[in-house]
């Protein structure tokens, strides 16, 4: 269920990253030398989980509950070239059984964003780098209770996007997702159907695809998604067993995410509830978040002379029928 | 759009790149020796069943000279020039030592029945069943008790057999065919051990008998290990089919005896659930104030709460009675108030090292289990001592034997006391709880007895065996699922029950 957050949280750059200004899904960019400070808590429980295929519950987990909140950061390089960078501080329980809930921060993610290519038309391409590493030496294979499967990753990803000049925008993107082995504390383990003699766990990489459609002007962004999350190959939970980091975990969602920021300062909300999945949860999250976004180059003369030509550019794109998210890293 | 174009570019590759990392899992490579000794004399060792070495017959073979040989020998050479990549593959994995790796096949069959069934929609949990072994719930559930007994039979088994084995082997003293001929190309290193019958062989076929008897799901998997056994002795050149026929015969043969026992042990009636009421009214009128409940939702009936009154190897039942352990704390004591303030201090601040230690002796559901654990252990310190593979069946039975007697005393104490588990006093685990009492610690009890028996043929590692036991035993106060006394009791109860093992070992004419 760990890797639920894994996909979620870190690999899609989900629920958490999803408070931001922008995310490394999306076609958002921030201006040169912009930075956005954000803070996104987030709840996602489940009862019910697949067991392999099988969906049941577990009377001695009752709810599972996995709260964190994430600290964001996101700096705009260039305008057409972004950084983000977080940190997830997660805590996870039960409502029934007696299995100790685990807490700390997880794994440091840092991801570029580039924007590859930029028609008139209002289709853009972009690509993104990123990755993530455990902050902390928490336990890994103590699922569903684990923070984190401690894996290193590295992700991938390519982002369709287009945005009609009136607000309205799709966009698509798919990833692959490299996920290291890792250690854990005990030095024998099943997976695969035999046992290893060894502490190190082979983890499975990863994809993930989704769609979102939605529309954003004047700082109100409203969208619909749906992603899939999926393990490339591992194996599964079996019959009444527990879960383990080397599950072919999947899980496909859908949600909603909205975005209030008049000015420099913001609010975002964001659902996801997994309508199909595997060796994993049926999760509801929920999230909420608050942004502040400072940009540095008023602080000169010189800067404030820029800020006018960008203004004037941004001003003629809003016109265009090619406007699209990316030229209005200004606003956001 | 050069620029563009080399993004994307770059994209792909990095792509690439990234999703064909190798990830392979690598385990250690265990290379054939030659034993440091050859243990001529085995076939005087005292065995655990047979009541003498010859007591299962095996034909004298023909002699070396004999035409019937020569074409063994000739049909061998001609097998050596056909072997496929797989086939040598086959041989290096037999080649770690046929007893080495049957133990490891009894621990993975261990860990992947190790799964408790789950409730249905009546609130029950069903009682695995032996006819329907691949039925959910799967039979056996493979719990410490169970395993304990699993291996033990399996290491008796494997020595009783080996020790007919070199009767026969040193009675005839027919030499390996690479001795015998020189134009026989052996892949492994060749001892002078005589050769018939094939000691892999006995130790394939004795394995495999009671192993279809304890995971009876498994059969089509141990046909196939029991054909690769023997198969990859003749690739390797090291035994004609004379040797792993007769080997076969003999290993098949000791293993039913051996398998005998176990009909008759008392397993049957290890879960009868009715003896329950009894021990709760028993410890009651003990002074128990409050007895141990299942935390589990439906609540579980405890695990083979009859365990305790199976036979036991190396003591009997009166024995056992007089080594049981003093009762612990009353509830409303002094002592147990410590005991739980020492948990209560742990659930609120566990260590990252408290949490390692418990995780890694925790060997819980899906795993092979604490007897699984130390026979690892002995595996290893066998194969890095170079023993031979009689020597080495012989320190599996020792320990094998020092295990199931180590579940059967523990049940009895735990059945005995009836004592609730720290859970019933608001704590939380962070190993997984498991079903039934909690005096002694299980865990401390198998830890005790290995670590003494281990500790006692290899002194060398005595002080490391030691204190992983203690680790071992302190894993579960880390965990939270035992109070301190369980585990210190235990501890002290394993070590007696090692010593009965050891006491056996010393008179089994082995002279080690």
């Amino acid at each position: 269920m760990k890797l639920l957050y894994k996909l979620i949280l870190v690999l899609v750059g989900g629920v958490c990253l999803n408070a931001n200004a922008q995310m490394p899904h999306d076609a958002i960019y921030m201006n040169k030398n912009s930075i956005c400070i954000a803070a996104t808590y987030s709840n996602s429980q489940w009862k019910e989980y697949w067991e392999n295929n099988l969906k049941r519950e577990n009377f001695n987990i009752g709810t599972h509950t996995m709260q964190s909140v994430m600290p964001m950061i996101a700096y705009g390089i260039t305008k057409r070239l972004n950084l983000l960078a977080g940190l997830p501080y997660v805590a996870t329980k039960t409502s029934a059984g007696n299995l100790m809930g685990q807490k700390g921060f997880q794994d440091l993610s840092l991801f570029v964003k580039y924007n590859m290519v930029q028609s008139e038309s209002g289709l853009s391409l972009h690509g993104v780098l990123g990755g993530s590493v455990p902050v902390s030496n928490y336990v890994k294979d103590f699922l569903p209770m684990s923070i984190g499967i401690g894996s290193k990753t590295l992700t991938t990803r390519l982002i369709a996007h287009y945005r009609h000049s009136s607000g309205f925008y799709i966009t698509a993107h798919g990833s692959y997702i490299f996920r290291s082995n890792i250690k854990v504390d005990r030095d024998a383990y099943q997976a695969d159907d035999r046992v290893y003699n060894t502490n190190e766990v082979r983890i499975p990489n990863a994809t993930d695809v989704a769609a979102r459609a939605g529309y954003y002007k004047k700082g109100i962004q409203a969208e619909l998604f749906i992603d899939k999350n999926t393990c490339v190959g591992g194996d599964y939970i079996r019959r009444n067993d527990m879960p383990f980091p080397t599950n072919n975990m999947k899980s496909t969602g859908v949600g909603f995410y909205g975005k209030f920021q008049p000015k420099n300062i913001g609010f975002t909300v964001m659902a996801r509830r997994v309508i199909d999945g595997q060796n994993m949860g049926q999760s509801t999250t929920l999230s909420a978040g608050f942004l502040y976004q400072i940009n540095f180059r008023t602080k000169s003369a010189e800067a404030a002379k820029k800020i006018k030509i960008v203004e004037k550019i941004n001003h003629r794109k809003y016109a265009s029928p090619s406007s699209s998210l990316i030229e209005q890293g200004a606003v956001i | 759009m050069k620029k563009i174009h080399l993004s994307l570019i770059l994209l792909a590759a990095f792509s690439l790149v990234v999703s064909s990392c190798n990830k392979d899992i690598e385990e250690p490579l265990r290379e054939a020796y030659i034993p440091t000794k050859l243990d001529e004399k085995g076939g005087t060792w005292k065995t655990y069943i047979l009541a003498s070495s010859d007591e299962v017959a095996v034909a004298e073979p023909k002699a070396a000279g004999s035409t019937e040989y020569q074409a063994e020998i000739a049909k061998l050479k001609t097998t050596i020039s056909t072997i496929t990549p797989e086939n040598k593959k086959a041989v290096a994995y037999w080649g770690a030592g046929a007893v080495y790796r049957w133990n490891e096949i009894a621990r993975e069959l261990a860990a992947r029945y190790n799964i408790p069934p789950a409730s249905n929609a009546e609130g029950k949990y069903p009682v695995p069943d032996a006819t329907k072994p691949l039925a959910d719930p799967k039979f056996p559930f493979a719990n410490p008790p169970y395993v304990s007994r699993a291996i033990a039979y399996l290491s008796v088994a494997q020595y009783d057999a080996l020790v007919a084995a070199w009767n026969y082997k040193y009675k005839y003293n027919r030499k390996a065919p690479s001795k015998n001929d020189a134009a026989v190309s052996a892949l492994l290193p060749v001892s002078d051990l005589p050769s018939y019958p094939s000691e892999d062989a006995v130790v394939a076929a004795a394995s495999y008998t009671v192993l279809v008897a304890m995971f009876p799901g498994e059969v089509p998997l141990l046909d196939a290990k029991l054909a690769e056994a023997k198969n990859a002795r003749i690739w390797g050149g090291m035994n004609v089919d004379s040797d792993i026929s007769a080997g076969d015969a003999l290993g098949k043969a000791v293993a039913a005896k051996v398998m005998g026992r176990a009909k008759t042990d008392g397993m049957s009636g290890a879960n009868n659930q009715t003896v329950n009421a009894a021990a709760i009214a028993n410890a009651k009128a003990q002074g128990l104030k409050s007895e141990w409940l299942s935390q589990e939702l439906p609540a579980r009936p405890p695990m083979l709460p009859n365990y305790g009154t199976v036979a036991p190897w190396n003591f009997d039942k009166a024995t056992m009675i007089a080594m049981r352990p003093s009762p612990p704390p009353a509830l409303d004591s002094d002592g147990f108030k410590t005991a739980l303030d020492e948990l209560k201090k742990i659930d609120k601040g566990q260590t990252r090292e408290q949490a390692r230690i418990a995780n890694y002796w925790s060997d819980g559901a899906g795993s092979y289990t604490p007897p699984g654990h130390w026979h690892r252990a002995a595996a290893n310190l066998c194969f890095q001592n170079k023993l031979s593979e009689l020597a080495t069946a012989r320190v599996q039975a020792l320990l094998g034997t020092s295990q199931m007697d180590a579940a059967i005393a523990c049940w009895d104490v735990k059945n005995y006391y009836y004592y609730p588990r720290p859970q019933q006093f608001g704590l939380k685990t962070s190993v997984g709880l498991p079903n039934f009492q909690s005096y002694t610690s299980g865990h401390s009890t198998f830890s005790g007895a290995a670590a003494h028996v281990l500790g006692t043929i290899f002194p060398t590692e005595a002080e490391k065996l030691t204190a992983m036991a203690l680790e071992a035993s302190n894993s579960r106060v880390y965990g939270l699922i035992h109070f301190r006394f369980d585990c210190a009791a235990g501890l002290e109860h394993g070590k007696k029950i090692g010593q009965a093992a050891i006491a056996r070992g010393k008179a089994d004419g082995s002279g080690l």
